[in-house]
């Protein structure tokens, strides 16, 4: 992350998104495609996935935040909030774009447990295009 | 903001990356105060002016008083 320097708050946001994050994201991920999710079960059962989803969620907001508080390069932290604040603004706009599409039957419903994959997608590019930019 | 740190750098002979480890930040943040696209917090200007030993508007030049 930082080129020439260690940077321990990257080096400590990579194993938890690796070790944490990431395990929970393809598991959501699976859960999402293949509809294991709350189709296939009763009433309790559909509280695991459920949960599973949720932690993710927190997961990664918690690992976010503890590198934000963590990274003592402050370009660096600036960087990290301008790539998630393009995950939020996009994944709002599409997610109240298709929502009007739906609520005018223009488009079939959307899942929402990929509204967190989109987001964590977006940001993703988000930091790629910037990182580019301040090569 | 603009700044001298290209020619402070060059006086002394130092790259991008001697400069980003004397700071304890990353080459891309050297790179984006250098050329004006980050302006530095107070403290990291501290930094800067103990680093190169002088005075901070010795460093940057506020835009609105150069004008």
């Amino acid at each position: 992350m930082t080129d020439c320097i260690k940077n321990p708050a990257g080096d400590h946001m990579e194993d938890r998104i690796l070790f944490i994050g990431m395990p929970l994201l393809v598991a959501n991920i699976a859960m999402a495609i293949w509809g294991i999710g709350y189709r296939h079960l009763h009433a309790a059962g559909a509280y695991l996935p459920a949960i599973l989803f949720a932690l993710m969620g927190v997961a990664f907001i918690v690992i976010f935040g503890l590198y934000l508080k963590e990274e003592q390069d402050e370009f660096q932290r600036d960087l990290w909030v301008q790539a998630l604040l393009w995950g939020i603004g996009a994944t709002l706009t599409i997610i109240t774009f298709w929502g009007s599409l739906v609520e005018f039957e223009l488009a079939k419903g959307l899942k929402l447990l990929f509204v967190f994959p989109l987001f964590m997608l977006i940001t993703c590019i988000a930091r790629l295009v910037l990182r580019l930019r301040y090569r | 903001m603009k700044n001298r740190l290209k020619v402070l750098r060059a006086e002394r002979d130092w790259s991008q990356g001697d400069l980003a480890q004397r700071l304890e930040v990353s080459r891309q943040s050297v790179n984006a105060i250098e050329t004006g696209k980050f302006d530095p917090s107070l403290p990291l200007a501290f930094k800067l002016a103990r680093l190169f030993e002088r005075p901070i508007e010795e460093i940057f030049e506020d835009s609105e008083s150069a004008s």
